[in-house]
């Protein structure tokens, strides 16, 4: 940042002055020099030849011309930038884009004080406008019955984003100040108040929009649905204008969907089961009779049967996540003890699949938050991924480290690896590359929703990739202790911490982040 | 309290039948109820030392079964519940169902041989 950036509009002209100043005299002095060095030069062209004279003569004007241009160009420049600032806060419709006070090159050179100071001044004026003349009442009410009419919510905001008008079917809360608040439930962590702080810190002039945004968690009552539309006017007596459409009927056919897929994932877990079951009770009892051969057949059996309920897992998570209902049930555990839940199938897969897997996850780690199922799927993913796109004998080391407050679980293999193009786009829905899609078997939502899962846990994943060499997906989590301290301090009040018979449980403030 | 008697409420007869047999081999006394009524009958005439529930049934869900026989006042005190589901329950059933239950397990995630195993630990 500019530290000796003037702080104060009177400021601004002795700089710009002086500096234009010596650019100009600068430019004059170096042009004067050219001219005088170029008639020096071509003195005897000059008196002899016409023609060429004429272009030397040519081009010297030519020079000039393009000088005068430049220096025109400097000098107005901030004349530009105010008369737009003064049509944005006139409201004269414009096509320009408003200049930013805080634009880093406005800012070293004194500018942006001066539109700060426009564009207060023109929001400090602006409450003068509510003094609602006889004639403009009747269309005002008329304007407020139709905005009551209607099923899309209207709310406007003054600069301190204070609520300053709601219609009645706006989404809004009224605390017993007779203070409006915003009563939605944003996904994540695009929310109108962070985009707020970007515009104020970044923009002029924005738009935003949010879809699917619900006023009620699942299962409450009265539960109903927005696409969000925001526009922020920096400066303008609403700053800020909130349009919220109602889609409740549109995005609850979702939520049956939701219902469908649970359902369908029941009648396929059904098969699911008795086709493990019986492999599992086949393996035990034609133990005496089979052939190595023949056992290895049923080994690979076994995994396909485990890799399909792990697959149901997958759309069953995904589908949730989508319709923000994906939720953790965090609880103080292990690396380790996760890992075990998999261990035995993620060493079948391995051998079945003559891949090397060694795991080497300490003892002593600190503990970890953690929905032992949820995160069990995203090692199984992570691990799957390894094999598929590793080759024939390679190896897969999966190991966990304490680093600050978080422990990394890093998934090695020594497989094809992915260019970087690949890496940026992975851990989107159904995304494959190219080369994937060809070769090799899987839907691309495994990534998709460990991403969603590590998150939903306050941690992240990240991967190194290097074509031909392999990669490293990396899942960082914070430990037990950070996570439950934050919880406890932090603002939310969803009900931090749960006590229960088999361990302390967080209901976790991002469970309906997804 | 060791194991020795099991009801199975499972509507699947494929399922049903792999895990009879295999409970049976291991050596416990299992009756086996296809409905959700039937069920809950069972249950409270005769007092078993594990209850393996399904929650998808006909007649009565498992939710409402589990509810009856320990919703108010707990009916069966010497039975241990465990709740054996490939339905995915809403959060909230969910956690009502594990509320009073001793686990609660997705049948497609398990095996028999692995059933076996939660039964014994429940039993030591």
């Amino acid at each position: 940042m500019a530290i000796n950036a003037p702080r104060r509009v009177r400021d601004f002209w002795p700089r710009f002055e002086r500096r234009t100043t010596w650019l100009v005299a600068g430019l004059v002095l170096f042009f004067a020099t050219l001219t005088a060095a170029t008639l020096w030069f071509f003195q005897d062209t000059l008196l002899n030849y016409p023609m060429e004279s004429l272009v030397i003569i040519a081009a010297v004007a030519m020079s000039s011309l393009i000088t005068a241009i430049l220096v025109h160009a400097h000098s107005t420049k901030p004349l530009r930038h105010l008369l737009s600032a003064v049509t944005h806060v006139s409201g004269e419709p414009s096509a320009t884009t408003p200049p930013r006070p805080n634009d880093s090159a406005l800012e070293k050179s004194g500018l942006g004080v001066v539109l700060q100071t426009i564009y207060s001044l023109a929001s400090q004026t602006a409450p003068e406008d509510d003094a609602v003349t006889p004639a403009e009442a009747p269309a005002r009410n008329v304007v407020e019955a139709a905005l009551d009419s209607t099923l899309c919510g209207f709310i406007t905001m003054d600069e301190h984003h204070a609520i300053t008008y709601a219609n009645k079917a706006a989404p809004v809360r009224v605390d017993s100040d007779g203070i409006m608040t915003l009563d939605v439930i944003f996904n994540g962590e695009d929310t109108l108040s962070a985009w707020l702080t970007q515009c104020a810190e970044s923009s002029v002039k924005a738009e935003h929009t949010w879809a699917r945004v619900a006023n009620k968690l699942p299962n409450e009552e009265d539960r109903r649905f927005f696409d969000i539309i925001a526009s922020y006017n920096k400066g303008a007596k609403n700053e800020v204008v909130l349009v919220l459409v109602d889609r409740t009927q549109l995005y609850s056919v979702g939520e049956e969907e939701l219902d469908f897929i649970a359902f369908a994932a029941h009648e396929l877990r059904g098969p699911i089961t008795v086709i493990r079951g019986y492999l599992d009770v086949f393996q035990d009892e034609l133990s005496d009779v089979l052939q190595d051969d023949q056992k290895e057949l049923f080994r690979r059996l076994a995994v396909s049967a485990n890799r399909l309920s792990g697959y149901i897992n997958n759309i069953l998570n995904t589908s949730r996540y989508d319709r923000r209902h994906l939720k953790m049930h965090l609880a103080e555990t292990t690396v380790i003890d996760v890992y075990d839940t998999i261990r035995d199938d993620m060493a079948l897969r391995a051998s079945s699949q003559n891949r090397l897997l060694t795991v080497s996850i300490p003892n002593d780690l600190p503990t970890i938050a953690a929905d032992t199922t949820s995160l069990g799927e995203v090692f199984g993913n992570l691990i799957d991924n390894a094999i598929k796109y590793s080759n024939e004998g390679g190896a897969i080391a999966v190991s966990a480290a304490l680093n600050g407050d978080m422990v990394d679980v890093a998934i090695k293999d020594h497989g094809i690896g992915m260019p970087g193009n690949v890496v940026g786009n992975l851990f989107q829905k159904f995304y494959r590359s190219h080369r994937s899609r060809e070769t090799v078997a899987g839907t691309g939502i495994g990534l998709y929703i460990s991403k969603a899962i590590v998150e939903s846990h306050g941690g992240t994943i990240s991967v190194q990739s290097e074509e031909g060499r392999g990669s490293t997906f990396t899942v960082s989590l914070p430990t037990y202790r950070s996570v439950a301290d934050s919880l406890r301090a932090g603002d939310n009040n969803d009900g931090l911490l749960k006590k229960s018979e088999t361990g302390v449980y967080i209901k976790n403030h991002s469970a309906y982040r997804g | 309290m060791a194991i020795n008697t099991i009801l199975i409420v499972e509507d699947d007869r494929f399922i049903g039948e792999m895990y009879v047999r295999s409970l049976k081999k291991a050596g416990y006394d299992v009756d086996w109820m296809v409905d959700g009524n039937d069920g809950l009958i069972a249950a409270r005439n005769k007092a078993y030392d594990l209850l393996l529930l399904d929650v998808m049934l006909p007649e009565r869900r498992g939710g409402d079964i589990l509810n009856a026989l320990r919703g108010k006042e707990d009916l069966i005190p010497n039975t241990k519940v465990v709740v054996l589901t490939n339905f995915e329950q809403d959060d909230d059933s969910r956690a009502e169902m594990e509320k009073h239950a001793d686990g609660y397990l997705i049948k497609a995630e398990i095996t028999p041989s692995k059933l076996l195993s939660v039964i014994e630990r429940l039993g030591a």
